[in-house]
């Protein structure tokens, strides 16, 4: 009896062994552990077992039922994997292909260089401020210290929609509003659209500016130049260093011109930079006593500074783009390649 | 301001190298924008003559030169010039030479001929007539009356010895616009003296005032007026030194008075004017308001001057425009005898606005504008007078005439020292602020930490510490400023307005749905409304012109995004590009009733799209999004939009508020702008949005009990909308049916009949306190037909 069960182990671990497929093993289940399979067959024998071999033999059977029951089991596991391993790579995709899903689209550059100027402000305290683009002269002009027939006008040529309106030809009348509507402390960044009658490589009748104003006690042109120096850096690289020049606003004295570190060359003197090593950004200065108390605002207490670039500007140095009618120009092909 | 380097030397030495001057200029404020070395680019060409000509051998219209340009031996050039003779001086570009237009001569041979080198026409040495009597001439430049010897450097006998500096003057520095304002400041930065120009004259036995009379009408817009007479005047050409600085400086020599004029201008900044005085009728100066009157002034066109315009006139007429350009009435000419020289002071803003108003600008009107100080006129005069004098060009009177009504009295700021520094952020030494400052000539004394200074007349920019402040630190330098980061100011919260924060959400909605941000003017042409096919009394008709436009195509502001839109998509579509979206974020500008209030300003966000994937749903799914993330309610309701399709296109409703539109543009509208693609368009109102978003969110319970899903299918008319039928399906639902959506639409003439559709419904009905029964929901469904039924005749398919 021993020996046939030993037998039948044998025998079934050579079925099992040669099963391919999933299905093979259950046949050989049914085969060897079914109701009428050869186990079974085998234990219709036990009734010629002497009485005393019973235990042992009961014992044997069990033994070879659970090893055969493990070689299936086993063996299905591993068919089972098998196959599932076939069938994926049957499903094999080609991984590379694009997704035929709409693209993402873009920002335009300018929004781009918007957006990483006013968060790097926003986080120094600064707040947005916003205001007409069709705008009174007095606001414009008259309370900046840019009287009627002043030369300082003939710096910004101006486009005039009626006597006393004008499309503005910088944020500065949004520093107006907001200094006759509020007292200090102030810090606001001043982003949006101006106007003025210029249309060649470097100019566009329309384009956008940032300004800044700070007014508090105790500000100093050391300020200016720190927070300047920090927005720089932000804005270009850790490395980059500012330079202040004198020159003439007539809303801001004293009046600077900010010079940064070519952002291409690091100073070295480049094409971007004309081989100075240096480009100009913006126009800056300690805010004029006299607009100070145009606006209500006690020019004995208070000091402030102010500052404005143009962002089309920037986008071009920071893009390398050589003209500035092309940021205008719309072309999908131009404004796919920002993100 | 165009300044010769030798015409500034004679004011200020200058003991530094240029590039060092330069840079010492920049950073005082003076941006130097170029720098021209006269004869810089010329080498290798010299003065030869011509000592021997030949017929070329092989060429009829060739001739072979031998040349002595101070050598050993002749040089042999060959020409195919034919305006010169043996004997002639001419310019010779010898081998290996560099002309100013770039050009680089060599050695070569001309038809078998050896040529060492080139002789030069005037073009060719980029010289006009101004520049050299006979430069003009086509040919060879004699220079026959050259005293210089043969081989002199060309540059040397064209007298090309100096450097203009082409420096920026700032509008407030109107005492630099002249060689002696900028010898101020280099005087300054240098640290060396300034020396001032010759003032000395020798008169004659009679006044002015009895050969001309003078009359100032209007003190306020003259406030002075200085004149002299000069008798027995010889016209001849300028000395040569004063025809060199005028021509270095731009400016044409004319005739040794007129020179004058230009050469006081230009040195001392006060504009001059010289009258004939047989042409003043009656020898009256009278200083009045024009007439409309009409003068022809000395660039021969003749303006009409209306009363706003301060006229120079005789007894009669006008003989020039106050400060701005003389008459050809009465200027100076060869038969000249007798002149009037005007030194005057007009005021700043009525020259700036006459010379707008004429469109007629002169060196003179620019100065004027900038603002002449009251101490120059008598400078100017007394400098014409001393070349007068020193050229013995004519008899000067011993005294003049000087209308005046001034004010000299000594303006005084005083200021403390720490007020200074507490601008400047830093500690500038007492002593350094009062050495500065006087070195500018603003006379400053030091009491205790008070300074005490004295505006000079020629700086009446200097007002306030500021003002004092700005001064000190440019000479100080800008590269003692620190950096420092408001360290002694108080905190503040900076960020965003919900509304700048809409407008960044709906830029990212854009660009995750692949639309591509665009920029463009805010103003367009007038025909855009035409191309939009709005009628005569649509409201975006009305719109804000400006009176000085660049062109008729940028001449009104918009007051729809929409024409910027249609041109960049058909701009696009007309380079052949098969697909785009785009999307912008700008501004319409809405006039009032009152054109003296400012136009309404609305912020305004379009979408514009053709090609692959473009339909009426892919750019009505943005209106979708957008009313997702901002919480609304929409409800689409069919537009009558005289640039949009009328089938195609919905207003979006959020209640009773409109926030926009959406839809296909109108087949005419494409096809104006030669579109054949059909384009679809999205306009949103931001201030609409602002106004009726919802931000909120609240947590509600997600249901426990299971749902029940049905879908019913029902044919009914194909002009019945979408909303209709949900909203029906709604009302029949009752709170037990929480969704319902339209999942499939379908059309066959055959099976359900000519103009029907079958739309199938799916309903998902679900209560949040216990199990639905299968006949409670049964019951909803008979419900829901009915009303489909009762409202639209719909039946179960």
């Amino acid at each position: 009896m021993k020996e046939k069960i030993t037998k039948l182990i044998e025998h079934a671990k050579q079925a099992v062994a040669q099963c391919e497929i999933v299905s093979q093993i259950n046949d050989a289940k049914v085969k060897f552990l079914g109701k009428n399979g050869e186990l079974t067959a085998l234990l219709k024998g036990m009734k010629d077992v002497p009485a005393d071999q019973k235990p042992e033999i009961g014992k044997f059977v069990n033994h070879a039922r659970d090893v055969i029951g493990e070689l299936l089991e086993n063996k299905s596991k591993e068919l089972a994997a098998k196959e599932l391993e076939a069938k994926m790579k049957k499903e094999s995709l080609d991984i590379t292909l694009d997704s035929g899903e709409t693209k993402r689209g873009s920002l335009h550059p300018c929004t781009l260089v918007q957006n990483q100027i006013i968060d790097i402000f926003t986080g120094l305290g600064f707040k947005i401020a916003q205001g007409p683009e069709i705008e009174l002269d007095f606001f414009n002009f008259q309370a900046l210290n840019i009287p009627k027939d002043h030369p300082a006008r003939d710096m910004q040529d101006t486009f005039y929609v009626g006597d006393e309106m004008l499309l503005r030809t910088h944020t500065s009348p949004v520093q107006v509003r907001t200094m006759t509507n509020q007292q200090p402390p102030i810090r606001i960044i001043c982003p949006g659209k101006v106007y003025r009658p210029d249309d060649d490589a470097t100019h566009s009748p329309m384009f956008q500016q940032i300004e800044g104003l700070v007014v508090d006690e105790h500000i100093t042109l050391c300020d200016l130049k720190g927070i300047l120096e920090k927005f720089a850096q932000e804005l270009f690289d850790e490395n980059t260093k500012t330079r202040l020049r004198p020159s003439y606003f007539p809303f801001t004295e004293p009046s600077v011109e900010v010079d940064v570190t070519c952002s291409v060359c690091h100073g070295k003197g480049c094409r971007i930079c004309k081989g100075t090593g240096w480009i100009e950004i913006l126009g800056a200065g300690i805010v004029n006593p006299k607009v100070l108390d145009n606006c209500g605002i006690d020019s004995t207490k208070y000091t402030g500074f102010a500052f404005g670039l143009g962002i089309e500007r920037i986008a071009m140095i920071k893009y390398g783009i050589p003209d500035m009618r092309i940021l205008f120009d719309n072309d999908v092909r131009f404004l796919k390649e920002f993100k | 301001m165009k300044v010769s380097l030798n015409w500034l030397k004679d004011f200020v030495d200058i003991n530094v190298s240029l590039d060092e001057l330069c840079e010492k200029l920049v950073s005082a404020g003076f941006e130097v924008e170029e720098i021209i070395e006269q004869g810089k680019n010329f080498r290798n060409v010299k003065l030869g003559k011509i000592e021997q000509i030949t017929k070329h051998p092989d060429a009829d219209k060739l001739q072979i030169c031998q040349i002595n340009v101070g050598l050993e031996e002749n040089v042999q050039i060959v020409t195919g010039a034919n305006n010169i003779k043996e004997g002639d001086l001419v310019p010779v570009a010898l081998h290996d030479s560099l002309l100013p237009t770039g050009q680089v001569i060599k050695k070569g041979k001309l038809r078998g001929v050896d040529s060492f080198g080139m002789l030069c026409s005037g073009e060719e040495l980029m010289l006009t007539e101004a520049d050299y009597a006979g430069a003009g001439v086509y040919g060879i430049l004699i220079m026959n009356k050259e005293k210089f010897p043969v081989g002199t450097d060309i540059v040397e006998v064209l007298g090309y010895d100096d450097v203009i500096l082409d420096i920026g003057v700032t509008a407030n520095r109107s005492d630099c616009n002249s060689v002696l304002g900028i010898a101020r400041e280099v005087s300054t930065v240098l640290k060396t003296p300034l020396k001032m120009p010759n003032f000395e004259y020798k008169v004659e036995d009679f006044d002015t005032k009895d050969f001309v009379g003078v009359e100032v009408q209007n003190s306020e817009l003259c406030p002075r007026y200085m004149a002299e007479v000069v008798k027995d005047i010889k016209i001849v050409p300028s000395a040569e030194l004063i025809q060199k600085r005028l021509k270095a400086v731009g400016l044409r020599p004319i005739n040794n008075i007129v020179d004058i004029t230009n050469y006081v201008l230009i040195e001392i900044g006060q504009p001059m004017h010289a009258f004939d005085l047989a042409f003043l009728d009656d020898s009256k100066i009278v200083v009045r308001n024009a007439r409309d009157e009409k003068i022809v002034a000395l660039d021969n066109n003749e303006y009409t001057l209306d009363n706003s315009i301060l006229a120079i006139c005789d007894s009669n007429k006008p003989c020039a425009v106050a400060g701005i350009m003389g008459g050809s009435n009465s200027c100076i000419n060869e038969n000249t005898k007798d002149i009037v020289f005007e030194s005057a002071k007009f005021l700043r803003d009525n020259i700036r606005r006459s010379s707008r108003k004429l469109n007629l600008r002169s060196d003179s009107s620019f100065r004027f504008e900038r603002g002449i100080d009251f101490e120059s006129q008598a400078m100017g005069m007394k400098r014409a007078l001393a070349l007068i004098s020193q050229y013995g060009y004519g008899k000067i009177a011993r005294s003049w005439v000087d209308e005046k009504c001034v004010d000299l009295s000594e303006q005084t700021i005083q200021v403390t020292t720490d007020k200074i520094n507490s601008i400047l952020g830093i500690e500038v030494p007492a002593q350094t602020m009062v050495d500065i400052l006087n070195s500018l000539q603003i006379k400053t004394t030091l009491d205790g930490n008070v300074l005490t200074c004295v505006q000079p007349s020629f700086r009446d920019d200097i007002e306030n510490a500021n003002d004092l402040a700005e001064e000190i630190i440019r000479l100080y330098g800008y590269d003692h400023i620190n950096c420092t980061l408001m360290d002694n100011s108080h905190q503040t919260i900076g960020g965003k307005t919900q509304a700048q924060k809409n407008v960044d959400i709906l830029k990212e909605i854009a660009v995750a749905k692949g639309y591509n941000e665009i920029l463009t003017y805010s103003f367009t042409s007038p025909k855009a409304f035409d191309v939009l096919r709005m009628e005569e009394n649509d409201p975006l008709r009305k719109s804000v012109r400006i009176l000085n436009p660049l062109g008729e195509d940028m001449s009104v502001m918009r007051t729809t995004l929409s024409y910027s839109m249609l041109n960049a998509l058909a701009k696009n579509y007309l380079k052949s590009i098969k697909s785009a979206r785009l999307f912008e974020v700008s501004h319409v500008y809405l006039p009032t009733d009152d054109m003296t209030v400012q136009p309404e300003e609305r912020n305004m966000l379009v979408f514009g799209m053709y090609g692959e994937g473009a339909d009426y749903y892919a750019i009505k799914s943005m209106v979708e999004v957008v009313a997702q993330k901002f919480g609304l309610n929409v409800d689409y309701v069919r537009a009558n939009i005289s640039y949009m399709h009328s089938g195609r296109t919905a207003d979006i409703m959020v209640g009773e508020k409109k926030l926009g539109y959406v839809g296909e543009v109108h087949p005419l509208v494409s096809a104006s702008l030669d579109v054949k693609d059909r384009m679809y368009l999205c306009e949103l109102d931001l201030e609409v949005l602002n106004e009726v978003a919802d931000y909120s969110y609240k947590f509600q319970e997600i249901a426990k009990y299971p749902p029940v899903e049905r879908d019913i299918a029902v044919v009914l008319d194909e002009s019945v909308l979408a909303a209709d039928i949900l909203r029906a399906v709604e009302k029949g639902g009752g709170n037990m049916l929480c969704d319902k959506y339209i999942f499939d639409i379908y059309r066959n003439p055959l099976a359900i009949g000519q103009d029907k559709k079958s739309v199938a419904i799916k309903l998902i009905f679900r209560l949040a306190d216990r199990t639905l029964t299968e006949d409670e929901v049964n019951g909803k469904i008979n419900r829901i037909l009915t009303k489909l039924s009762q409202e639209f005749g719909a039946t179960l398919r």
